[in-house]
């Protein structure tokens, strides 16, 4: 089920991403809707889907950036991989992972982006890019975990309804 | 004696009771009337402003349509001008329907791709001026690189002193002309044109305005900041040139032989 799902709610993050989020910044730098939602689908309880959600979220943004292809779902999977790491060890505080993992999952896709640009020859001044791309989309990104994380909590839930003990 | 007005006392003294009682039923009766009937002024009242509140909302949301229909009207009118100010170009416009997910790359996604006869190299125009040109092109989209984006180049002119420069783009989204002369006389508030040098952008196409001069004696350049004509963060609708194509050049450039 949750792999069907991934598909449709995915594609509306990435539209809204392309459409809506990347509009809204804070300097130079934007928020990572599509990274928020595959990390706090990873540390869903009940969730075995992370990694497609990783990698349909990865093709996806891939699809429409002009960064070379695959750069996000390598950085995707990377960021589902540490969360599914860190939740297996530290379970009961899903929202400090969420918090964690945005944070070096926005690093980690930033470093991927910069090591790819500064390659294709790109001019690329480290303290600019620190100042006003990746500090202030980790702000944001940093800002809009735990709403992202709540909402996708509750999709969870309908999903996979716990179950009871009798 | 009641024409004489002698009754007339024991009529005010009967009558002022009965009118006092009539006063009262009255008052009552009309406190009564309100009680049974308000509960029905009540909801009448209320589907009224039910009614009202939901006209306003459609109204509202009219006069937002109606702005944003004006707001469109100004940029084709002003696009309109453009085309008519450089009529040897043929244009189609396009509207913005995104921006690159990646805070890097300074892209915009337009709703036209190659079925609307674009094609990769294209320059894209505001009314205002150049806004950049077509990276890829998909069946009913392609992307735009504006010339805010780091590795963009463009060959300019700056006027009135007829010096060639050239412009690149930055991360910060600001733009920069480099290789200025040094013996060219460049000031704030010169305009930059594109001055059509290596085949990417048709000549004459305004870029934007010197707003400050870098100028080392030592130094075998000049460097300026421009201020770009076109303000980036809020394009909605672009021009595309589809009479120009860009000139690959790559194949003029010699390889070296391997011994």
């Amino acid at each position: 089920m949750g792999i069907f799902l991934a598909i449709p709610i995915l594609s509306i993050a990435t539209i809204l991403q392309s459409a809506v989020i990347s509009r809204i910044t804070l300097l130079q730098g934007t928020a990572d809707i599509v990274l928020l939602i595959v990390i706090a689908w990873a540390l869903q309880k009940n969730v075995k889907t992370g990694w497609q959600w990783g990698l349909i979220g990865g093709l996806l943004v891939d699809f429409i950036s002009g960064l070379p292809f695959g750069i996000y779902t390598i950085g995707y999977l990377l960021v589902t991989g540490l969360t599914l790491a860190l939740q297996a060890r530290i379970w009961r505080l899903a929202v400090l992972v969420q918090l964690f993992a945005t944070f070096v999952g926005t690093i980690l896709i930033h470093a991927l982006s910069i090591l790819v640009l500064v390659i294709r020859g790109t001019s690329l001044p480290l303290q600019d890019v620190l100042q006003t791309i990746v500090l202030p989309s980790l702000i944001l990104n940093l800002f809009l975990a735990i709403p992202v994380y709540s909402i996708i909590r509750e999709l969870a839930g309908l999903v996979y309804p716990e179950e009871i003990e009798i | 004696m009641a024409l004489g007005g002698y009754i007339e006392p024991l009529t005010r003294l009967a009558l002022a009771p009965i009118v006092a009682a009539q006063t009262w039923t009255s008052k009552q009766y009309q406190g009564f009337k309100e009680f049974v009937t308000a509960p029905r002024d009540v909801t009448v009242i209320r589907q009224q402003n039910a009614k009202l509140n939901a006209e306003n909302a459609r109204l509202q949301a009219q006069i937002v349509e109606i702005q944003q229909q004006l707001t469109e009207y100004e940029i084709l009118s002003a696009l309109l001008d453009f085309a008519r100010a450089h009529p040897t170009h043929q244009y189609l416009g396009a509207t913005v329907i995104g921006r690159d997910p990646s805070p890097f790359l300074h892209y915009v996604i337009i709703n036209r791709g190659s079925d609307d006869g674009l094609r990769k190299g294209m320059p894209v125009v505001t009314q205002k001026g150049l806004a950049g040109r077509i990276a890829q092109v998909t069946a009913r989209g392609a992307r735009v690189e504006l010339i805010t984006d780091p590795s963009i180049i463009v060959n300019v002119r700056i006027q009135p002193s007829r010096s060639e420069a050239i412009l690149t783009g930055s991360i910060t989204g600001d733009i920069v002309l480099e290789q200025i002369p040094q013996d060219a006389d460049v000031v704030p508030g010169n305009l930059i044109l594109t001055s059509g040098l290596g085949g990417n952008y048709p000549p004459n196409i305004i870029v934007g305005q010197v707003t400050s001069v870098k100028s080392q004696d030592f130094a075998l350049f000049q460097g300026a900041s421009v201020q770009p004509v076109t303000d980036f963060s809020k394009l909605e609708i672009v021009l595309v040139i589809t009479n120009f194509n860009p000139v690959e050049v790559a194949p003029l450039i010699p390889i070296p032989e391997t011994p």
